[in-house]
Formats: C-alpha cells, sequence, structure tokens
C-alpha cells in the first residue's frame, strides 16, 4: 500500500484513496463543500486545496489522488491563505442573512468562515441579487443568493436517484440552480438535497422558519415508515419532534431516507390519547390496571380472547405481549394487526409498511402461530372472539374493510384499546390504554434484513401514556402473575435468549453514529 | 488557624426604667406622632416622609439605560421590523420570549414573526435580548415601567401591544452593504 506524508504523519493509506480521505485517516480534518462521500467529486469549490510538494499549485484534496510517496500539508501557510481567499471569494455575493436561515447553526460556510476567514467584507459594491424562496419542489425551497454552487444537489439527482431533475443556469455570477424546463425536484428523496446543502439554499418547506437548529436536541431513532428501518436522528424540542434527518449507517440507508419517511414524524402528534379510560371515565394506572385483571379474569374461556399484535410495536412489547397472551391470559388468540403494504422501490422504501414485521417473526418464531386479520373479522362475526385486546390503531385491509370492522367492535364483550392514537375506537373502547409512540420510549426494531436497531427515548410520553412494556408489566401485576422485568434490558437478555433472532447479539446492532453533517470525510 | 481578636462587649442590664416598658413605649410613640403632626402641616416643603406612592406615582429619576418594558420597532412602512430570527428568545435567560415565525407575502421581507408575546412578568430585565438582537427590532427604553399585574394574562405582550410602543430605527434593515 502507497504510504503517504500528511503534515508530517506517516500513513499507509489503500491506492487511489482521495488526498482527503487519506488526510481524515491521518486525522486532518480538510475543509470542503462540494465533496461528500457518497457522491462524486467534482472538485469546484476549491475549498480542500492542499499543497504537495513538488507539485507547483496547490491541489483539490477531494479529487487528487495519492501517490506513494508523497508528502502532502493541509495547514501550512499557502494552503490556509488560499481558504480564506476561496472563502472570500464564495461569500462575495452570498447574503449573509444567517439570522433568518434555516441552516444557520448547521452551515458549513458559517463554520469554516468562523475557522478559516473571520474577517470582514472588502466588497463596496452591490451584491449579485438572485432568485429568493424560489419553490424549486414540492417539498424543497430554494435561494439562489445563498447558493454556492457546489452542485451538490445536482450530483444527488443524477447519481442516487438517477432521476436528472437540477441543473445550473445561467453562468458566472448569475448562475443558479434549477430544474429543468416542465419539471420540478420531485422525487421521492429530494429532501435529502437539503441535509447535503452545506449552506441554506435548498431549505425543507416542512422545517422552514419552524425551529432554530440549534434549539434543537436529538436522538438516535429509527424511522418507522416502513420496514426498511432507516437510520434518524430524531430532532425535537420542546417535547415535540421537529424533522427526521437521516444518520449514516451503510447497511441500511446510508445517508438517505425518503421524503415519505422524513415526513411521518407528524404522526408522533396527531391523534394522541393521553388518559387511560374504563367505559369512558378518565382513571389512573393502578385502577385501570384492577379494572382489566377483574374483567379479564372474568372471561371463562380465554379462546374467545383475540390479542392483536401490531408490527409498529417495538419487539420488546411484542414479547410481553406474547408472554402477557399466553402466560397470564392463557391460550389467546394472536392475530397480525399493523399496516397495509404500500409502493416500493428498489432503493429504500419498501412495501411492507410496518417497521417491524421481522421483529414479531423473531419473537413467535415465524408468523405461522398468527392468525391474520381476515380470520379476526371472520371469527368476530361468527362470535368465536368476544374479547377483542388491539395494539395500535392500525388494521391490515382497506378503507371498506376496515369499516366492517369498527361495525363488528360494537358486538364485542369487551375491547381493550392500547395505543397511542384514537383513530375510531376512541368511543367503540371500553377500555383505552394510552400507549407511547416510538419517540418517548426505548426499544428494538428488526428491519426487513433482520438488523436489529435500536430506538431511544427522546422526550417523556404524552399525558399519562407509558409504554407497552410497561403497561403489559402492570396489568401481569393486577392479575397475579407478575412478570420478573424491572428494566427493559432484562427483558432484552431474555427477548434475545428466548427467540432465534437473526442477530445473536444482545445488544442490537452499534450504532453507526457517523454524522454526514458534523464529521467531514467519514473514513467509512 | 489564624488568631482572631476577640473583643468583649459587657452586656448593658436593662434597669427598673427599661424593664418596666411603658416610659420606653412612650418615648417611641412620641417620635411617631411628632412625624404625624409634622406631615400635618400645610407646607410640603417640611414634611418627612420618606415614602413614595409607586406605582400610582412613579419615581422622578430613571437613569438614561434604565430598562422599562419591552417595546418592538418598525419599518419605516409600519410594519414589524423583528425578522423573527429567535436570538432574543434563544439568549433570554428566563425563556420569557415565543416566537413564532412565519413566511411573510412581501418576497422582500421573507421572515417576519406572526406570534410575539412576551412574558413580562417572567422577564427578569436583563437587556439580553437587545443586545442579541441584530436587526435594532427590540428595545427595553420604552420608559414604561412593568405595571403590575393582577392577571397573569395580562402579563403577556403581544406583537401589536409591543409595536403600539415602538418606533423607528435609525438603523438600516437588513445592515449597511
Amino acid at each position: 500500500m502507497p504510504k503517504v506524508t500528511i503534515n508530517g504523519t506517516e500513513i499507509e493509506v489503500d491506492k487511489g484513496k482521495s488526498i482527503l480521505r487519506a488526510a481524515a485517516e491521518a486525522g486532518y480534518d480538510v475543509p470542503h463543500f462540494c465533496y461528500h462521500p457518497a457522491l462524486s467529486a467534482p472538485a469546484n469549490c476549491r475549498m480542500c486545496l492542499v499543497e504537495i510538494e513538488g507539485v507547483p499549485k496547490l491541489q483539490p484534496g477531494c479529487y487528487s489522488q495519492i501517490n506513494d510517496g508523497m508528502v502532502v500539508h493541509t495547514e501550512s501557510e499557502r494552503v490556509v491563505k488560499a481558504r480564506k481567499a476561496v472563502l472570500e471569494f464564495i461569500l462575495l455575493n452570498h447574503p449573509v442573512d444567517c439570522p433568518i436561515c434555516d441552516q444557520a447553526g448547521e452551515c458549513k460556510l458559517q463554520d469554516y468562515y468562523i475557522d478559516y476567514d473571520a474577517q470582514e467584507s472588502r466588497v463596496r459594491t452591490e451584491k449579485q441579487n438572485k432568485v429568493k424562496a424560489y419553490p424549486i419542489g414540492p417539498e424543497v425551497v430554494y435561494d439562489g443568493e445563498r447558493c454556492i454552487l457546489c452542485t451538490r444537489c445536482i450530483r444527488f439527482c443524477q447519481e442516487v436517484t438517477q432521476t436528472d431533475e437540477l441543473t445550473i443556469v445561467e453562468r458566472g455570477d448569475r448562475a443558479e440552480i434549477r430544474a429543468f424546463p416542465g419539471r420540478e425536484l420531485d422525487n421521492n428523496y429530494s429532501m435529502c438535497t437539503v441535509d447535503i446543502c452545506p449552506v441554506g439554499a435548498l431549505t425543507a418547506r416542512d422545517f422552514r422558519f419552524k425551529c432554530r437548529v440549534w434549539l434543537l436536541t436529538s436522538t438516535d431513532s429509527v424511522c418507522t415508515g416502513c420496514s426498511n428501518g432507516c437510520n434518524i436522528h430524531l430532532d425535537h424540542f420542546r417535547n415535540e419532534v421537529q424533522r427526521y434527518r437521516p444518520r449514516y449507517n451503510p447497511e441500511v440507508n446510508d445517508y438517505w431516507m425518503c421524503d415519505e419517511g422524513r415526513l411521518s414524524y407528524k404522526s408522533v402528534h396527531t391523534d394522541r390519547q393521553t388518559e387511560p379510560k374504563v367505559n369512558g371515565a378518565t382513571v389512573n394506572w393502578h385502577a385501570l390496571a384492577q379494572a382489566v385483571a377483574d374483567k379479564l379474569g372474568k372471561v371463562e374461556d380465554p379462546s374467545q380472547i383475540a390479542l392483536v399484535i401490531s408490527p409498529q410495536a417495538t419487539c420488546e412489547d411484542i414479547f410481553l405481549a406474547k408472554r402477557f397472551g399466553e402466560e397470564t391470559l392463557g391460550g389467546v388468540q394472536f392475530y397480525l394487526g399493523g399496516k397495509l403494504s404500500g409502493d416500493s422501490d428498489e432503493f429504500l422504501i419498501k412495501a411492507d409498511k410496518n417497521p417491524n414485521t421481522r421483529g414479531i417473526e423473531a419473537v413467535f418464531g415465524g408468523t405461522d402461530s398468527l392468525k391474520s386479520f381476515d380470520d379476526l373479522l371472520a371469527d368476530m362475526e361468527s362470535g368465536a372472539i368476544s374479547v377483542l385486546y388491539m395494539s395500535g390503531t392500525d388494521t391490515p385491509c382497506d378503507a371498506e374493510t376496515r369499516e366492517r370492522f369498527v361495525g363488528l367492535l360494537d358486538g364485542l364483550k369487551l375491547f381493550l384499546h392500547q395505543s397511542p392514537h384514537a383513530g375510531e375506537f376512541a368511543d367503540k373502547a371500553h377500555i383505552i390504554l394510552p400507549s407511547c409512540t416510538h419517540a418517548e420510549k426505548d426499544g428494538t426494531f428488526i428491519n426487513f434484513d433482520g438488523v436489529a436497531q435500536p430506538i431511544y427515548q427522546a422526550f417523556a410520553g404524552y399525558g399519562r401514556s407509558i409504554p407497552d412494556w410497561q403497561i403489559f408489566l402492570r396489568l401481569a401485576r393486577a392479575m397475579k402473575k407478575p412478570f420478573d422485568y424491572t428494566f427493559l434490558t432484562q427483558i432484552q437478555e431474555e427477548m434475545f435468549a428466548a427467540s432465534q433472532a437473526p442477530e445473536p447479539e444482545p445488544e442490537p446492532e452499534p450504532e453507526a453514529g457517523d454524522d454526514e453533517s458534523s464529521a467531514p470525510p467519514p473514513a467509512e | 488557624m489564624a488568631k482572631h481578636e476577640v473583643k468583649q462587649v459587657e452586656r448593658v442590664e436593662p434597669g427598673l426604667w427599661e424593664k418596666s416598658y411603658i416610659p420606653e413605649i412612650a418615648r417611641g410613640l412620641k417620635v411617631t406622632i411628632g412625624h404625624f403632626l409634622n406631615n400635618l402641616r400645610p407646607n410640603k416643603e417640611k414634611h418627612t416622609t420618606f415614602t413614595r406612592e409607586y406605582p400610582d406615582v412613579p419615581t422622578d429619576y430613571y437613569p438614561d439605560r434604565f430598562r422599562g418594558l419591552h417595546r418592538l420597532m418598525l419599518r419605516d412602512d409600519g410594519q414589524v421590523r423583528c425578522v423573527a430570527c429567535m436570538c432574543c428568545s434563544t439568549i433570554c435567560p428566563a425563556n420569557c420570549i415565543h416566537i413564532e415565525a412565519a413566511e411573510h407575502d412581501d418576497p422582500a421581507i421573507e421572515k417576519y414573526p406572526a406570534v410575539f408575546v412576551i412574558d413580562e412578568l417572567r422577564c427578569i430585565v436583563c437587556g439580553l435580548c437587545v443586545e442579541a438582537c441584530p436587526c435594532d427590532a427590540i428595545r427595553m427604553d420604552s420608559g414604561v415601567h412593568a405595571h403590575p399585574f393582577t392577571d397573569r394574562g395580562e402579563a403577556f405582550l403581544n406583537r401589536d401591544l409591543l409595536m403600539e410602543m415602538g418606533g423607528l430605527s435609525m438603523a438600516k434593515q437588513g445592515g449597511e452593504r
């Protein structure tokens, strides 16, 4: 392998690696705008210029490959001077409207200005005026003045989604990013361009002006939009999810996520039920557990009880639901809930819209022991099921069948509804058990590929909602058959020991902690 | 440990005169009644009151940099100068500023505060919001004392109330180019 010396550090790197990556391996951060590890390197921003001994001119670090015996300086006087000049050039027509720019706080231009430029503008002429707040796509807004023409978004549309919507129009200081005539940036991954935009030129219509980024707290989580399980940063402020951002994980989603999943955070806050209720009366959890224990204890034949397991729940919740059904109640019928399958593509979007179908398979050892939702309807119609314990509001059926299902609920002797959302069941359910969404609890999801991924609690549960696994613990204790758990980790240990989970290790998938926006060239 | 100089104070034992209390009370009342009668004199100059009927009578002396109620400054056309950058609400140590930004119809303005509420009861009058403001939109130089509120809701001053106290600013919006 070729050896290079970077700032006096000798390092062996793979052949064909760029200087920028080699420097990152040696521990030196070379500033860059246009370079993105998942995209090609056009070397047009000139921010990553480095000095190579024996080469008269400075070379772009993102594009130049290392040679054996190369001696590179990334912090020399010439390089620093060049960086300052490049920044001054980029800032010539930049409006410096950081106070109203959504990118302020996570802006590369801001960061590098502080690090390398930090001088007052010497420009005394009018700045070039360009298009402001231009709707370049349904989800994305473009600001021409802030744009530094790094072409990351163009290359994203060319190389990742291969939809080729964007290009540069005009030349020189009038150049702007535009969609081709008659087209707009409306592919399924268009909001990824907002993430990769190093400045505030592309902003998401959804997040625009909503919250300043420095107020956000970020929690590592997993998108629940489909079974792909894209890793996300769940950015929240004052107990409210403000946005999802993809989190780098080469095994699952790389740097990307789809728009639909990105906007699925809204379901966390809509249609929530927050108070435990028995027959419409708000009670506390203790009284509710007693009432449930009393009512379920009176059911003579447990096979009349239907327990609908939702693949929207975490593995821990499903595991406890199974134990609750099999051991505490004894011999109930399990049915598979969840969402109906939807669209899919070859990239990230999967047809199975439930994040944890594989989790059910892992806990139950396949889905054979679970009856389908159609069976539930048939059993309810025939009267074989008189007690329904439903987790989640989703039903894997079309609107018509769902209407039929909702109508059948009136015929039940007892209907327990355990869900974060009310759905149509708020006045149908005899007992309402408000649970937490994935943003409010810890847990594990297993994606379509069998990768077990942890989610972490971002903020406290809405109202008096508690995680599903805690609900089952409370109910089991009220029924005098308590589970031997106190912490989630105990459940996890037992769960992974009990099931033939695809992932043998008890602690799921390690964090692919690398974040594109904070770590420049990740040495992946 | 350092040696401390200790001064012993002799305790004064009260005599029969003090122990009987009545004459001492009478002596104290003499001072009080003296002031009372003095303040009944028609010549107010000779009065010896040291209390002020705040807030009915505000103080006659305010320092130049006195920080009163907030006010929101205006653009030349009477619109709010604030661009809803949230710098003030971020720096506010009392968390008393609540802003909800929105897109403005005028493309030249882009962002403006649709909701701007200051909880004057929470405000600790530190003035950091004024320092943080990049466009001279918020000031505390209204000269209006935060008056006592009987209802918490009254203390939430909204954007229009704050703009009523506002005025034009010398600073050029958007800064010098």
